[in-house]
């Protein structure tokens, strides 16, 4: 490819990236670390004290400590992280998601300090990522918004726009996402103490104590649409459905929505280019819907950077959403979507205890396998013998399945799931399962309130054979493989990358759909 | 040879014999009688049962087991046999889940619970956690305040469990 003779950025000078300083943790620095190397560009990575023995922290050719297990003087700390990159002589920085990700002011610093952020531009990032920028934005270029009232700043007004929108409302933080701060709220009574629980929460994760208050739209499904722009032009590559979610974080998405009929889809992607090229947004991002009952779909907000659930999106369209994410910061041309091929799902590995409140884990990895096989990816932030502490998110890994349909991209999924061991440390694994194996779900009716209103009980027993396994293993010393030993290769990063399959789609030889 | 095996899961006591002359084990386990063929590998346990093959991964530490069986697993506390027959603990302790901060306390001490009532609201990681009372009891003490950092495990508040209408 070679750049656009017309190609005008409005955002820092393309130009070849030399060396990527990766400023985030887990699975998602590793994952960018990947596309990196396959693109034969240096990549540098950071630590927190905990992160010290951690897998990101070797999945670069260079890593350097950036501070205490507190983000905002770590991986938050825009002077600490800026200061790296100049000493490691990164021309580039990769967010990743979360922590640094949508913040404008880092954005900013980047390009006076001359260096490429990989992501949109500080001026389309504050157009699109700020919610009521946003929701105007869509209101002015005729895209459907959820009835609502912004910036709510007393209980008393949250009450009066509650009151105007009709009951059940959300309160959401202004500055948020990833359903920090979300509150639903059934009537009148429960509001106050929403409002001020959700006011300190926006506070203490965004820094930002204004709150929305929006009508429920019930029930639902959430699909958002994956684009690219370059600053002029954007192209949409499809949707996923992200609807199971448990406290607003996303734990199953897929793409295909079972769900969605072509002319939604169609209506919504020509929705998510117009906000984006409206902004004039270079880069990835997500643009996010509910979608109601009988095909009405209202934008929600923009996402501005890579998603967590993005490899969705790879393994349907065969395209490596970093590697365009870096080519289009170089000045290259947009890349065309292919056909999508068969159907993608992805499942969120946490150290939480699902039974139990999804309370996060911790603990000591003391047996670690992935799943291999047709259609497998695992894109995984974690290694053995590694401690697992509760100062970060708790995702551990991302399973993702990929077949000819459905049914074939959730059997597999089911497979993987069924055959990974990790031992150690408490996590979702059981509940995925349970997700995957439920009627419910194999119908494809999923909406966004399917895991929270069901009981999810967990199973009752312990199999026999399960017993049976612990009183041998508590009663015998654990043999060593012939010349196993307990060295640093066994903790190498790059034993934990192999099980990250290249998002191709599968069935070369299948007949795909 | 044949060794008692007694283990914890969900509260539940989990008694059983094993007898073990590898590569054959056989387990009694409330009154059912397994019988199987084990070929070991690592972590890994393959149990031939008749005509099935199950695979356990299993690690046993200091205080219990952990296992893994088709994408699920469990963790088995050791129980010494002395302590398996008592009843040893007749207070509710309310521990912090995780490192983070006290952000509102609900709980006096002297006042009834009923099962589920908030006691204590924690954030950590941006979120709020709201700890409940496990079962119906009086709160004895409250060993925390708004805004204090608190570590993992650390007490929060004591629960005499027993029937909470009682007159104040």
């Amino acid at each position: 490819m070679t750049a656009r003779a017309d190609l005008v950025p409005r955002s820092a000078e393309p130009r070849p990236i030399r060396k990527v300083l990766v400023a985030n943790r887990g699975e998602i620095a590793i994952r960018v670390c990947r596309t990196l190397r396959e693109m034969d560009i240096p990549s540098v990575t950071i630590y927190s004290e905990p992160d010290r023995g951690a897998p990101h922290a070797r999945a670069g050719e260079e890593s350097y400590p950036i501070g205490p297990a507190d983000p905002a003087r770590s991986y938050l700390d825009i002077e600490r992280v800026l200061e790296v990159a100049r000493r490691a002589g990164a021309d580039a920085i990769h967010p990743g998601y979360g922590f640094l990700a949508e913040r404008a002011e880092f954005a900013r610093a980047c390009r006076e300090r001359d260096l490429v952020f990989l992501g949109p531009s500080p001026e389309s990032m504050e157009r699109l990522g700020n919610k009521a920028a946003a929701r105007r934005a869509a209101m002015r270029l005729g895209v459907p918004v959820v009835p609502g009232e912004e910036d709510v700043d007393s209980a008393e007004r949250a009450l009066e726009a509650a009151r105007k929108v009709g009951y059940p409302v959300l309160l959401k933080a202004a500055g948020g996402g990833g359903g920090r701060g979300m509150r639903r709220v059934e009537s009148a009574e429960g509001l106050g103490g929403a409002f001020e629980s959700a006011r300190r929460e926006a506070q203490a994760s965004f820094g930002d104590p204004r709150v929305f208050v929006e009508k429920c739209v019930h029930p639902a499904r959430h699909v958002e649409i994956q684009i690219l722009g370059d600053g002029r032009d954007a192209v949409a590559f499809g949707e996923r459905e992200c609807s199971l979610q448990r406290r607003y974080q996303k734990v199953l998405e897929e793409s295909p929505s079972p769900a969605l009929g072509s002319g939604t889809r169609e209506a919504m992607e020509r929705a998510a280019v117009s906000l984006a090229r409206d902004a004039g947004y270079a880069g990835a991002a997500t643009v996010e819907f509910l979608l109601g009952p009988e095909g009405s779909f209202y934008f929600l907000e923009v996402n501005t950077r890579l998603q967590v659930e993005h490899p969705v999106t790879e393994m349907r369209f065969g395209i490596d959403l970093v590697r365009a994410q870096i080519e289009i910061a170089s000045g290259r041309a947009l890349p065309r979507p292919s056909a999508p091929r068969g159907h993608a799902i992805e499942a969120r590995l946490n150290a939480e205890d699902p039974y139990r409140g999804y309370l996060p884990q911790s603990g000591t990895l003391l047996l670690l396998e992935w799943p291999r096989g047709e259609g497998i990816r695992v894109d995984a932030g974690i290694a053995p013998g590694q401690t697992l502490h509760t100062h970060y998110d708790s995702l551990l890994a991302k399973i993702i399945a990929h077949g000819r349909d459905r049914e074939e991209a959730r059997a597999r999924l089911l497979g993987a799931l069924r055959s990974l061991a990790l031992l150690g440390v408490a996590t979702n694994q059981g509940f995925l399962i349970d997700v995957l194996e439920d009627p419910e779900f194999i119908r494809g009716e999923t909406f966004t309130h399917t895991l929270e209103s069901r009981e999810w009980r967990g199973p009752s027993s312990v199999p026999d054979e399960a017993v049976l396994a612990a009183a041998i293993a508590m009663a015998t010393p654990r043999p060593r493989r012939g010349g196993e030993r307990e060295d640093a290769d066994r903790y190498s990063p790059w034993r934990s990358l192999g099980a990250w399959g290249r998002p191709v789609p599968v069935a070369a030889a299948g007949s795909g759909s | 040879v044949s060794r008692p095996v007694a283990l914890r899961w969900n509260g539940r006591l989990l008694e059983a014999d094993l007898a073990l002359r590898l590569p054959h084990a056989s387990i009694e386990l409330e009154g059912r009688h397994l019988e199987a063929t084990i070929h070991r590998d690592g972590d890994w346990i393959e149990a031939r049962i008749g005509e099935r093959a199950v695979r356990c991964a299993a690690v046993a530490g200091s205080r219990g087991v952990w296992v893994a069986h088709e994408g699920r697993t469990y963790f088995l506390d050791r129980v010494h046999r002395e302590a398996a027959g008592r009843s040893d603990l007749d207070t509710d302790e309310v521990r912090a889940p995780m490192t983070g901060r006290v952000v509102a306390v609900a709980a006096r001490p002297g006042a009834a619970a009923r099962e589920g009532d908030l006691l204590v609201t924690i954030e950590a990681m941006k979120m709020e956690f709201r700890l409940t009372a496990p079962e119906a009891g009086r709160v004895i003490e409250v060993t925390c305040s708004e805004g204090d950092r608190v570590e993992l495990g650390q007490l929060l508040v004591k629960l005499a469990p027993g029937n909470a209408e009682t007159a104040p």
